[in-house]
């Protein structure tokens, strides 16, 4: 694991369009190195464009990428794929079909590095396995051996591009384990591209959302979760309640209730809620009424009706178990305040029920 | 993938190897003639000298155009063409060398260049081919110019790019004019006359019953008869004087600047050794130009045959006309 | 593609062709275009192609236009347009002769119950193997007072020449083209559209004529022009039928005179109708490629009874006939011929030997220089790499004998060494035929992830080793395919060969055509079965088991 001062993967204004399509727009990343990185975002947003113009395949029409300590691409540079040192895992896989997996997983290195194809073969957990031809491998045995190859050379960084997209669900999430732990303990930097945001919060140190060819906000998981730069990113993120309200001195009203609001924003604002947030608690005098809930085991989502018929989802555990008629008062952790559709107003307190 | 590189070159020695010629002493010789004529004779001689010979078989005006644009440098050693204007066409371009005397004095002087550019190796006498079941000699006409005529049609065979035809082209012009040979050639494409590729396939139509009569050289019809003893071509030899009663050789000179002068110089020696004159005299049914060498049995006398006086030199000096004239014609 | 249960005509990869006439369609996945620019050495590789061919040919145009106008005359004449409408006239009975018969084959074989559907299938292909002047020799030499019929039967059947020789043997050598794009195009076609028409009343002929001929029509049309270009640029066959057509025109001002002018100023006329036919084939074909391709259901096979079952078969039959077995016995009935008449009869091993070096050489080497092409066209495709890959096409298109005149003169002026060489025989062979090879590898490529070649590259591999360790072993099965067709249209292959060769060097065209002109038939007819048999092996792999021929 380097502990090198400087970003692994520094990309600066990146821009790239396709005839009249613009992929990237003047495209920000900074990647810490030995973290790993997801970008996330809905399909046509230019994440795996970046993640092309960042190994190399694609040349950006303006702005430059910073490698480790090399310009890898910028005004008067742009070094080929193969001097790059960057290590890519195709969503595919894009196994070379008439090698075998310890050709493959051996082909970065110069020769006679055995040693190292067997060390990674065992650290993917395929050891033993280097004679196998593709053809023959499961989806997750294959996935492990492109990660493998592409870990194989110890490349600066490793850039994954929807990597459990073509696994079944079951598969999907064991992956997602393993190739974190895989990548933790190669103590590598790597960005992986998504756009499934729960594959994301949970594999990724730190998540950078992408929309139409930017990067719209860059943080740690549970800290973007729960403080999405603005509503859309916030319904990317996961479920949310959306309400308006009224910003005033000191607090904010809504539907929901006032809560204290120290923010500048003044009158018409919008109010994100995250349904895990908020805890009906049975009350035959409570305001809101349930109207319907979805079971799925391990919790269930509440459908509530507010005294105004607004309707808000709720996230609650399994019990107690809610039915339609029910009577319930709500109880709410935290609000988000957003005014008009600029970035969150600051952090805002839970309520002082 | 090494055995494969291996393989190709190998393939590309050998290819190479069967285009150039061994170890020793080389000659390059383009001929005029046919393989199926000559190749036996050079096989002797490659036999009997030890040089490799290698031969660029076409037609000799084709070869002779084909000397004149590669100039000096050529890869060409010697010139063995069908008809003394090819051969003067050459000569003209001063593309030849001076032969040694005693090369250039073996033949009749009537029968080698003026200025001993070329020599004469063997003779050979235009006659109409003419297949002996559909023809009688009574119809045939005294001089080329009656195959014109209407009842004429589609009936007699020429071959346009062959040398022969062109000399005998050329002295017609000599003897006529430049118009007369041009409403002669006119009149035959008019009159439907079949074009074949050289003598041999005239011949060989002929007996085969393809076309009735054809102007090609004397010899064809004896090698004929020779292969075939149920052959029904025969010659007709016109009974007056005319262009198409041209009586004219084939012969060789060596090219200028060939680096392979001696082998040169000894090839063309052996087509005028007694050993190849009888060659010709007996295997081609030409006409031997060394003194001496008996003609086959059979051939009339070269002397006997109504020829008219032309100045074989000269004929290279129209060859050039008469190809824009046959190509004028439509022939060509 | 390959296992559709309604036919089994052989699938796309046409031999001579290969895959230039339409990729299959679904081949290749979606691929993205690679977003860096092509290397400048890669631009150069392919460019380098285009010069063996384009140089000549355009030095040849420009000594044409500053020619003088005395050379002009030669175009310019009542002659040289008696010459243009004879070609003409040949062009259009052939080209007509083989879309009827081509589209007939097709249709019995792909849509009615005949049966024995991959049987009657390679039997109309392999026409394709035999070139037009071995059918011509065969034809002369069967025909006649003294062929071949009338010794066998004592009927003296009228010789076969001239006209109706050339045309009888070029459209044997050309349906299968037609055959081929229509078959092809057949099975792609929807059959709900014919049963549909069926439903509505229509009789067989009328559905045919009416729904599934219109539909064909841009397939049918490209593979109609492509019948065209190869009659106009046919050399073998018009010269042995000693038709007066164009090519045997260029040839006999060639040889017959000593000034090489008229003959280039011929030559570039032929050039410039070649392209424009080219041009009619190109809007022809693109407009063939936008059809759907749903994948097709099993099209209802039409029955055939009684008195139609036997006209089919007799059809075919006879075109079998004429096409194979005909050719076949006659050269062999030859051969005995001449045995028996105590003629020399030996297998030309001279001949045998520049032939296969010849088109082994040329193969290879197209091959090699497919790579640069196809590399550019399929992954770092643009409108620049389209002309590129156009070129090709187009060098494959111009007659052979014109861009053998052109070499020629080029050659003995600036070529010094390389003049009369069998080195650049082999290059002109290869650029000539270069398309096939292109047509092949490219559908090849189309095939392969480009996701391996990046793989490889960030693995820090440069783009040779690529190319080496990834590229040419995923697609070598294709890149063989196109050599085999360029191995076989070098077998074939005769007025280049005459004009360019070593001397000394002589190939199985040459000696065929050489002994065919002098009616020397038991040595042209040795010589013809030779090169059937040497062309046998490729041949049996690319048109009876394509799916081994294809990766």
């Amino acid at each position: 694991m380097t502990t090198a001062p400087e970003p692994a993967i520094h990309c600066h204004s990146v821009s790239r369009r396709f005839g009249s399509t613009v992929a990237l727009s003047e495209f920000e990343l900074v990647v810490a190195p030995g973290s790993i990185l997801s970008l996330l975002g809905p399909s046509g947003c230019g994440k795996t464009t970046a993640l092309r113009v960042i190994a190399g395949f694609e040349d950006p029409d303006s702005g430059s990428v910073t490698i480790g300590e090399r310009t890898v691409v910028g005004p008067g540079v742009s070094l080929p794929p193969e001097r790059r040192r960057v290590g890519m895992v195709f969503q595919d896989y894009a196994l070379f079909p008439h090698m075998s997996v310890a050709e493959n997983v051996a082909y970065g290195l110069s020769s006679g590095e055995l040693g190292r194809v067997y060390e990674v073969l065992e650290l993917v957990g395929l050891a033993g396995m280097g004679d196998r031809m593709p053809y023959e491998l499961s989806g997750g045995e294959q996935q492990r051996v492109a990660l493998a190859r592409a870990l194989a050379p110890r490349p600066t960084v490793v850039l994954l591009d929807e990597p459990f997209s073509n696994l079944d669900a079951p598969q999907r999430e064991r992956m997602r384990r393993e190739v974190r732990r895989i990548l933790l303990e190669a103590g590598a930097t790597a960005v992986f591209v998504t756009h499934d945001q729960a594959e994301a919060l949970a594999v990724a140190d730190m998540v950078a959302v992408m929309r139409e060819g930017r990067v719209v906000q860059v943080g740690a998981p549970h800290i973007i979760y729960a403080r999405p730069s603005d509503p859309w990113v916030a319904g990317f993120l996961g479920d949310r309640v959306l309400v308006p309200g009224t910003a005033g001195i000191g607090q904010v009203v809504t539907p929901l209730g006032a809560f204290p609001y120290r923010g500048r924003a003044n009158g018409d604002v919008q109010v994100m809620i995250r349904p895990e947030w908020i805890h009906p608690i049975p009350d035959d005098d409570g305001a809101a009424t349930v109207v319907d809930r979805e079971f799925y085991g391990h919790d269930q989502m509440v459908l509530l009706e507010l005294p105004d018929g607004q309707h808000v989802q709720a996230r609650i555990g399994p019990r107690p178990l809610l039915d339609p008629g029910d009577r319930v008062s709500l109880g709410i952790d935290e609000v988000v305040v957003y005014h008009g559709s600029d970035l969150a107003a600051p952090p805002v307190v839970p309520p002082a029920d | 993938m090494r055995q494969v590189t291996v393989f190709i070159v190998a393939l590309a020695l050998l290819g190479s190897a069967c285009s150039d010629s061994g170890f020793g002493d080389t000659v390059t010789v383009y001929s005029g003639r046919s393989e199926e004529l000559i190749a036996p004779l050079i096989e002797r001689f490659e036999e009997q000298t030890g040089i490799d010979v290698a031969v660029r078989y076409a037609g000799s005006t084709e070869l002779a155009a084909t000397i004149l644009e590669e100039g000096a440098g050529g890869p060409a050693d010697v010139f063995f063409a069908q008809d003394p204007a090819s051969l003067g066409t050459v000569a003209l371009a001063g593309r030849f060398s001076e032969l040694p005397e005693d090369i250039h004095a073996a033949v009749p002087a009537r029968f080698a260049d003026a200025a001993g550019r070329w020599v004469g190796v063997s003779g050979r006498a235009r006659v109409v081919a003419y297949d002996t079941t559909v023809v009688s000699v009574d119809e045939l006409p005294a001089t080329e110019d009656g195959f014109t005529a209407s009842d004429w049609r589609g009936r007699t065979a020429l071959a346009p790019t062959n040398g022969s035809f062109l000399a005998f082209v050329a002295a017609k012009i000599l003897l006529e004019g430049e118009a007369a040979t041009l409403a002669w050639l006119t009149s035959m494409a008019d009159n439907d006359a079949p074009t074949y590729a050289g003598n041999s396939a005239i011949v060989a139509a002929v007996d085969d019953g393809q076309v009735e009569t054809g102007l090609v050289n004397h010899y064809y019809r004896y090698r004929l008869a020779v292969e075939g003893p149920d052959t029904v071509v025969e010659n007709y030899f016109f009974p007056e004087a005319t262009a198409g009663s041209l009586v004219m050789p084939a012969g060789a000179g060596i090219l200028a600047g060939t680096p392979h002068r001696d082998a040169a110089t000894t090839f063309v020696e052996y087509l005028l050794s007694p050993e190849a004159q009888e060659y010709f005299a007996t295997e081609t049914y030409e006409y031997p130009l060394v003194p001496g060498v008996p003609v086959a049995s059979g051939l009339p006398p070269l002397g006997s045959i109504p020829t008219p006086a032309v100045d074989l030199s000269l004929l290279a000096t129209e060859l050039d006309t008469a190809t824009d004239l046959v190509a004028e014609a439509g022939l060509l | 593609m390959n296992d559709r249960p309604g036919g089994a005509a052989p699938q796309v990869q046409s031999p001579e062709i290969g895959g230039v006439l339409e990729a299959p369609p679904g081949s290749g996945k979606r691929y993205e275009r690679t977003g860096r620019a092509a290397p400048p050495w890669l631009w150069a590789a392919g460019l380098l192609v285009l010069v063996p061919i384009g140089v000549p040919v355009a030095s040849m145009l420009a000594r044409v236009l500053g020619a003088s106008d005395g050379a002009w005359d030669v175009l310019f004449n009542a002659r040289t347009a008696e010459l243009v409408l004879r070609s003409a006239l040949l062009t259009l009975l052939v080209t007509t002769a083989a879309t009827v018969i081509g589209i007939a084959a097709a249709w019995i074989i792909v849509r009615t119950d005949l049966g024995a559907p991959r049987l009657w299938g390679v039997l109309m292909l392999l026409p394709l193997v035999i070139p037009s002047y071995v059918f011509a020799l065969s034809f002369l030499a069967a025909t006649g007072p003294r062929g071949l019929v009338a010794d066998l039967t004592g009927i003296a059947v009228p010789f076969l020449d001239g006209l109706p020789g050339a045309w009888l043997a070029l459209t044997l050598s050309t349906f299968p083209y037609v055959f081929l794009v229509t078959a092809a195009a057949l099975q792609r076609l929807d059959p709900a559209l014919e049963e549909a028409a069926r439903g509505l009343g229509a009789s067989t002929w009328r559905v045919f004529r009416t729904v599934t001929l219109p539909l064909l029509r841009p397939a049918v049309g490209a593979g109609a022009l492509l019948a065209a270009l190869y009659t106009l640029s046919d050399f073998g066959a018009v010269s042995l039928m000693r038709f007066d057509a164009f090519t045997r025109v260029i040839y006999a001002q060639y040889a017959g005179r000593l000034d090489r002018t008229p003959a280039a100023v011929l030559s570039i006329a032929l050039i410039v109708i070649a392209l424009g036919i080219l041009w009619a084939e190109q809007r022809t074909r693109g407009r063939a490629s936008h059809y759907s391709h749903r994948p097709i259901r099993r099209p209802t096979r039409h029955r055939l009874e009684g008195r139609r079952r036997a006209v089919a078969v007799l059809f075919l039959g006879t075109i079998a006939a004429l096409g194979v077995i005909v050719p076949v016995t006659v050269l062999v009935a030859w051969v005995v011929r001449g045995i028996d008449a105590g003629e020399q009869i030996a297998v030309p091993w001279n001949a045998v030997a520049g032939s296969v070096v010849g088109s082994v050489l040329a193969a290879v080497l197209a091959m090699a220089a497919a790579l640069p092409v196809v590399v550019l066209a399929v992954r770092y495709r643009s409108r620049r790499t389209e002309a590129l890959e156009r070129s090709v096409y187009v060098m494959f298109s111009l007659p052979h004998i014109t861009v053998a005149l052109a070499v020629l003169i080029f050659a003995v002026r600036y070529l010094g060494p390389l003049y009369q060489s069998l080195a650049l025989l082999v290059v002109i062979y290869a650029t000539m035929f270069l398309a096939q090879a292109t047509g092949a590898a490219k559908a090849s490529l189309l095939q392969v992830d480009p996701h391996l070649e990046e793989a490889a590259r960030s693995l820090g591999k440069g783009p040779f080793r690529v190319l080496r360790d990834v590229t040419i072993p995923l697609i070598w099965r294709g890149l063989l395919a196109g050599g085999a067709l360029v191995f076989l249209t070098t077998m074939k292959e005769l007025p280049a060969t005459l004009l360019l060769r070593p001397t000394g060097f002589e190939t199985l065209a040459v000696r065929i055509w050489a002994a065919a002109d002098e009616l020397f038939y038991a040595r042209a007819a040795t010589a013809a079965l030779v090169l059937l048999a040497v062309s046998a092996v490729p041949a049996y792999v690319l048109i009876v088991r394509p799916k081994d021929a294809t990766s």
